[in-house]
């Protein structure tokens, strides 16, 4: 088990060197001059040559990347050169927003998709298996920004005046200036802190002010919804032939002829075995979250790493491509990498080896 | 996604990939004729299962209407998809749909769908999108295959080092949001519909790759290759004759759910404005033109959008098919 | 604070401009202490020193000069005379000066705080300090800027205690959430919204007058359009009453010229050239481009009062040019990386879509902006006849006179088609009914302060998109503008959905005969938000750091600071052009 784990997180560091190349050649990469690309067409070619030399832009490319490495480990993921803000300070603010609509996504798909997945597994070819199985298969199949507008018709414009109404667009009721909770602990103000404080529903959480949260849970309804259709219908669809894989097995068969109550065979029995796999299927969602958290966002008005990233790719803003395709990366190869363990921990056939 | 070695199952094929085995009985070990005669029995027998499985069934009708129209759209669509109409008819941009049929004045013009923002004909457009997203989709999916197998035979058959070169390569990719991958990409490349379909095609490349290594692997090993190598046949036979057959079953699987993907990518990419170039007719670009009319015509998004998701759902419904069709393992 | 570290450095600055001997412009400060250098100083009679202020220190007025009129620019001094005066002398008479003071992007910042953030970058562009009725409490970035009541306001307090800033790029967006109740106040209701709007009980709509012009731009350095053959047959190859009809909402014009008919100076009797493919296609053939040619059209999808839908716009533009034989390539760019690569020249937008709505009700805020000796490269190569008569025009004080040179130039345009203009775009904000005091702004120019959102305490207002930062200075977007001067004043404003000029931090702004001597005198017992006092040092400063490239402070968000040159001609010290 420990070989597993140290050989897994072994193949993890050519995979995150790999992304940093990658990231280092995007930028080189896309056409254009970099000093005129980082200060614009007015940098004359005195303050270039000294923009070359300081970024060590003359040095062979190899060299470059060493810098480049060094600058990441230390923190220094350059300067926006649209806003003239570090990069650093704009991932503050703008990853908490996009966790939270993930994590607010995964937790529609998963509340909605894994009983369905237990109904549908276990009533096999009943009706409700056929309905939720027709439903997974279109719910994978709508495209995300179509169904983030639809959504938006239905609960602003037709349900608009119901109490069942959703704001469209935004993060919060406008307005509204939601205390940092750590301010409202008495804690100081650590970068830590601050990351935690920008996603609005906790830090109302946190703060206990209510009428934020409700805001707060309001505005993120719908993209939830959105985002978390596909995740929803790959849960449901995973957790019933995981289901269905388990229920077919010996050992429940001997727990049935045992005459053990229906309930306690499928929710102490089956259960505890089916949904392995679907955890690692719930991890697993967590990147194309946020591959759609792109069209979300955008269609949503929520200013998250996904349409910053969008916005920047746009406009040439090489440092927050950069500084932000590699945080998206290498949270990706985390989480992978703490599923699989995950997945090893749980699983106790692997464990046994 | 996760390593090789990793124990954790696909979440997409939650049934897990196709086991290759070993061939069936009476298969002809020469070597030298390409064709196995348990191999079109395979295809055969798939073909039936797949006809008795009612998902199937529709997915496959619902494509062969699409293909249909697609082929026949010049037949099918009453006006030319870019043609517009301003100061040839009497129309106003985004008017709303007039169909002879439900009462409306003979003397205008039919337009089932109405007119879209430029003064086209939305129901033409719609029609030659068909166009689009099936070459689009088809075309990025090959393109991927072709790559992916390559790659895959490469890193299988030559193992040590050259695999895990491979393999590191295809987890780099793998690291980025696909949409993401495929948006950086055709900044660099430039906006268009070729480059839009390159671009997925090699965010979708490690798919492929994979379930040929992993093809390649399990045959690689077996009896009868050895006994190949043994009689000195040449790899490329070997390749031919044993590999791709066995990799070919679970390729076919990933590669219908992979249109599907790549439908839905294409789709992403020019609502986002990196596709396909004005004024071509494309499902995503239109949906992502008549975006702020979704309150006010909102058939102009709902069609657009529905029509992508018949695409996707065809072909996922197809693919599902045919993974449940040609898996021995499942008794139907 | 820093203060000494500045003058230090100021002292330091005069010794190397003293060493050098070549470089324009010096600061004096008139307590005597007089640097010389070979180019002789030009402050008149300036040796008074100062007028003793009522905490009886004295005051130190700050003065700056260049050294002739032969930079190019319009500012010859600068000066603080006393406490609360300032004066300008110019290069050249302006007829418009009052209305380029009331201005966004002059706003005056007090001196302290532009030395503490070192004239711009983020500390300066995310945390204005000004004089006026709101000051910036919060910008969320990304979803909201909040603004709360300046209740030390030296005029009439805000009604709304808060005012906070939301956006959209979509119309239908906007709409959503004013009639769901979530905002107060939007801006450019669609084009297929107005009825709605107007027709609806709770909400009101008001048009804004189209104070602005759409046009086709076209870099005449980059072929084709370096042929004026070329350029005249797209002239002729687009059918602007189309566009308009059809794109456009109610209250929209065909554009005749580049000066909407509000302006003086339009000239009723001008035409454009009538559409006319054919010959369009002659004129082609006679440039040598028989077939055709492929063009890339770039623009930015971004709402305007002058183009409320590019995309759509951008795609009969390439319909239309498609039956000539010209293949248009459709680009859409970034905003901002847009409008930079528009000002500069860049020839990867050669050919655009772009507008301009008016700053200021003067025909030099348009024609000389984008057509005079001071304006940016947008077009290429200035023609050497238009900007003769527009800087001639600019420099009389007779509006008759003035009108004929503009009719002038409006044919040279005509002529010369450094852009075809198509539309004045009408446009509309809409508020809640209960909102009182609601207006549009023909300059764009809303203020908020007057605004009383139904007796509640918050008022929300969405725009079309998020300010950039808040230095007006250095801000050309009218998003960014809007918000910035809620927060900073300029020495004179506009009235309230108005063009003419109202005394603001500066009670009277008055000319000597031939409009060259503009004196200012400032109000009294004005506080900036940090409760600094307002006086004639921080107007000088706020001026020189754009006025000077060379100053130390001329940082800004990009140091592009686009307005200065567009408005007062040139900087001092400016970079060398590019070759």
């Amino acid at each position: 088990m420990a070989r597993f784990v140290a050989r897994r997180l072994l193949y993890s560091i050519p995979v995150l060197l790999g992304i940093l190349l990658v990231t280092f050649l995007l930028a080189r990469v896309i056409p254009g001059d970099p000093c005129r690309a980082m200060l614009g067409e007015r940098a004359t070619d005195q303050i270039c040559d000294a923009f070359m030399e300081r970024k060590g832009l003359n040095e062979p490319i190899w060299v470059q990347f060493g810098i480049y490495i060094k600058d990441v480990f230390t923190g220094d993921l350059g300067e926006s050169f649209r806003f003239g803000r570090p990069v650093t300070t704009m991932l503050l603010e703008r990853l908490p927003i996009t966790i939270e609509l993930s994590m607010a996504a995964l937790t529609v798909a998963v509340l909605v998709g894994v009983p369905f997945g237990i109904i549908s597994g276990y009533k096999h070819n009943s009706l409700a298996d056929v309905a939720t199985m027709v439903g997974a298969n279109i719910g994978v199949s709508m495209p995300v920004f179509w169904l983030g507008l639809m959504l938006q018709y239905l609960f602003a414009v037709v349900l608009g005046h119901t109490f069942l109404s959703l704001p469209p667009s935004g993060s919060l009721d406008a307005g509204l200036i939601p205390q940092p909770f750590y301010a409202v602990w008495g804690l100081p103000a650590w970068g830590i802190f601050d990351f935690f404080s920008n996603m609005n529903v906790l830090n109302a959480a946190l703060s206990g002010n209510w009428e934020a949260f409700r805001s707060a849970a309001g505005h993120l309804i719908l993209p939830a919804l959105a985002l978390g259709t596909i995740p929803m219908a790959l849960i449901a669809r995973m957790t019933r032939s995981s289901l269905l894989d388990v229920l077919s097995l010996d050992y429940v068969r001997t727990a049935r002829a045992k005459g053990l109550p229906e309930k306690r065979v499928v929710v102490r029995h089956a259960l505890r075995n089916a949904m392995l796999p679907v955890v690692t299927v719930i991890g697993l969602s967590l990147g194309t979250l946020l591959g759609g958290a792109i069209l979300t966002e955008t269609i949503f008005g929520l200013s998250g790493v996904g349409k910053s990233l969008y916005d920047a790719i746009t406009s040439r803003d090489y440092a927050v491509v950069q500084g932000f395709t590699l945080v998206v990366a290498v949270g990706f190869v985390l989480v992978n990498l703490v599923v699989d363990l995950l997945y090893t921990y749980l699983n106790p056939k692997v464990r046994v080896t | 996604m996760t390593g090789p070695g990793s124990l954790v199952p696909d979440p997409l094929h939650p049934e897990g990939p196709l086991p290759t085995g070993p061939l069936p009985e009476g298969a002809d070990l020469r070597g030298e004729t390409a064709r196995l005669p348990e191999t079109r029995g395979l295809w055969a027998t798939a073909f039936r299962e797949l006809s008795h499985k009612r998902s199937a069934r529709i997915g496959m009708v619902m494509l062969g209407l699409l293909v249909l129209v697609a082929i026949f759209a010049p037949l099918i669509a009453p006006y030319e998809p870019t043609q517009v109409l301003l100061g040839k008819e009497d129309v106003r941009p985004r008017d709303p749909p007039c169909i002879h049929l439900f009462g409306c004045d003979d003397s205008k013009p039919q337009h089932i769908l109405g007119i879209d923002g430029n003064g086209r004909d939305e129901f033409s457009r719609l029609i030659y999108g068909s166009r689009v997203s099936l070459i689009a989709g088809v075309g990025s999916v090959a393109v991927a295959v072709a790559a992916g197998t390559l790659l895959g035979l490469l890193a299988g058959f030559f193992g040590g080092r050259i695999d895990n070169l491979i393999m590191r390569v295809m987890d780099v990719l793998l690291a980025f949001p696909s949409l993401l991958l495929a948006i950086a990409i055709i900044t660099v490349m430039g906006q268009g519909l070729i480059n839009a379909m390159l671009a997925i095609s090699v965010v979708t490349v490690p798919a492929y790759a994979r379930v040929v290594r992993s093809a390649v692997l399990t045959v690689r090993e077996n009896d009868y290759v050895a006994a190949d190598r043994a009689l000195g046949v040449s790899t490329s036979r070997i390749i031919w004759n044993r590999i791709l057959p066995n990799s070919l079953t679970p390729l076919v699987v990933q590669a219908t759910l992979g249109v599907a993907t790549a439908v839905l990518e294409i789709a992403a990419l020019s609502f986002l404005g990196l596709g396909v170039r004005p004024p071509t007719a494309e499902w995503g670009s239109m949906l992502a033109a008549e975006r702020n009319q979704v309150f006010t015509a909102p058939h102009l998004v709902f069609f657009p959008g529905l029509a992508i998701m018949w695409n996707v759902l065809s072909f996922n419904l197809l693919g599902d098919g045919l993974r449940d069709a040609l898996d021995p393992r499942l008794n139907r | 604070m820093k203060r000494w570290k500045f003058l230090a450095l100021l002292a330091v600055l005069a010794l190397v401009v003293a060493a050098c001997g070549d470089d324009e412009g010096e600061v004096t400060t008139t307590t005597g202490a007089v640097t010389t250098t070979e180019a002789p100083t030009t402050t008149e009679g300036a040796t008074t020193t100062a007028a003793p202020t009522t905490t009886g220190v004295t005051f130190e007025g700050l003065s700056y000069s260049a050294p002739d009129c032969t930079y190019g620019g319009e500012f010859m001094t600068i000066e603080a005379v006393d406490a609360l005066t300032v004066r300008f002398e110019l290069c050249y008479p302006d007829v418009a000066f009052r209305s380029k003071v009331a201005f966004s992007a002059f706003a005056i910042h007090p001196t302290e705080h532009l030395e503490a953030t070192g004239g711009g970058g983020d500390a300066l562009i995310s945390n204005p300090i000004g004089t006026g009725p709101y000051k910036l409490a919060q910008w969320d970035r990304g979803s909201q800027l909040i603004l709360t009541r300046n209740d030390d306001y030296w005029g009439t307090p805000a009604i709304a205690e808060t005012l906070v800033f939301r956006w959209s790029t979509e119309a239908a967006q906007r709409l959503v959430e004013l009639q769901s109740g979530q905002v107060d106040g939007i801006d450019n209701v669609g084009t297929d919204d107005f009825e709605t709007v107007a027709g609806d009980a709770s909400l009101q709509l008001i048009p804004r007058q189209g104070l602005n012009i759409f046009y086709i731009g076209m870099n005449n350095t980059i072929p084709p359009f370096d042929d004026e053959l070329v350029r005249q047959a797209l002239a002729m190859a687009i059918d602007r009453d189309r566009i308009v009809e059809n794109f456009y909402p109610p209250g929209s014009s065909v554009a005749t010229q580049f000066l909407p008919s509000a302006i003086s100076g339009y000239d009723p009797a001008a035409t454009w050239y009538e559409y006319d493919p054919e010959a369009a296609m002659a004129l082609l053939a006679e440039a040598g481009y028989a077939d055709g040619f492929d063009v890339t059209l770039s623009y930015r999808d971004v709402v305007r009062g002058y183009l409320p839908q590019p995309a759509v716009v951008a795609q009969d533009i390439q319909a239309q040019l498609a039956e000539i034989g010209v293949n248009v390539t459709l680009n859409v760019m970034e905003s901002g990386a847009f409008l930079d690569a528009a000002d500069q020249g860049d020839p990867a937008v050669y050919f655009h879509m772009l507008g301009w709505g008016a700053d200021y009700p003067d025909a030099t805020n348009f024609l000389d902006y984008h057509f005079g000796a001071g304006a940016s490269a947008q077009f290429g190569n200035k023609f050497d006849d238009l900007t003769a008569v527009l800087a001639q025009a600019a420099q009389l004080s007779d509006q008759a006179e003035r009108d004929v040179l503009y009719a002038q130039a409006a044919e040279l345009i005509k002529q010369h088609v450094p852009m075809i203009p198509v539309a004045h775009g009408g446009s509309a904000v809409a508020f809640k009914a209960d909102v009182a005091g609601a207006h549009s702004s023909p300059l764009s120019n809303e203020l908020f302060a007057v605004m009383d959102p139904g007796g509640r305490d918050t008022l929300v207002w969405m725009q079309n998109a998020e300010p950039i930062g808040l230095y007006c200075a250095d801000e050309t977007d009218g998003e960014s503008l809007r918000a910035c001067e809620q927060i900073n004043e300029s020495l004179l404003g506009f009235e309230v959905g108005g063009t003419a000029t109202v005394p603001s931090l500066a009670t009277a702004c008055d000319a000597n005969e031939d409009l060259t001597v503009w004196t200012c005198t400032l109000r009294e017992g004005v506080l900036f938000h940090d409760g600094s006092t307002f006086d004639a040092n921080d107007v000088v400063m706020s001026y020189v750091v754009q006025w000077d490239a060379a100053h130390p402070l001329h940082v800004g968000r990009d140091g592009s600071f686009t307005y200065f040159p567009g408005l007062f001609g040139q900087f001092l010290n400016a970079p060398p052009a590019e070759g």
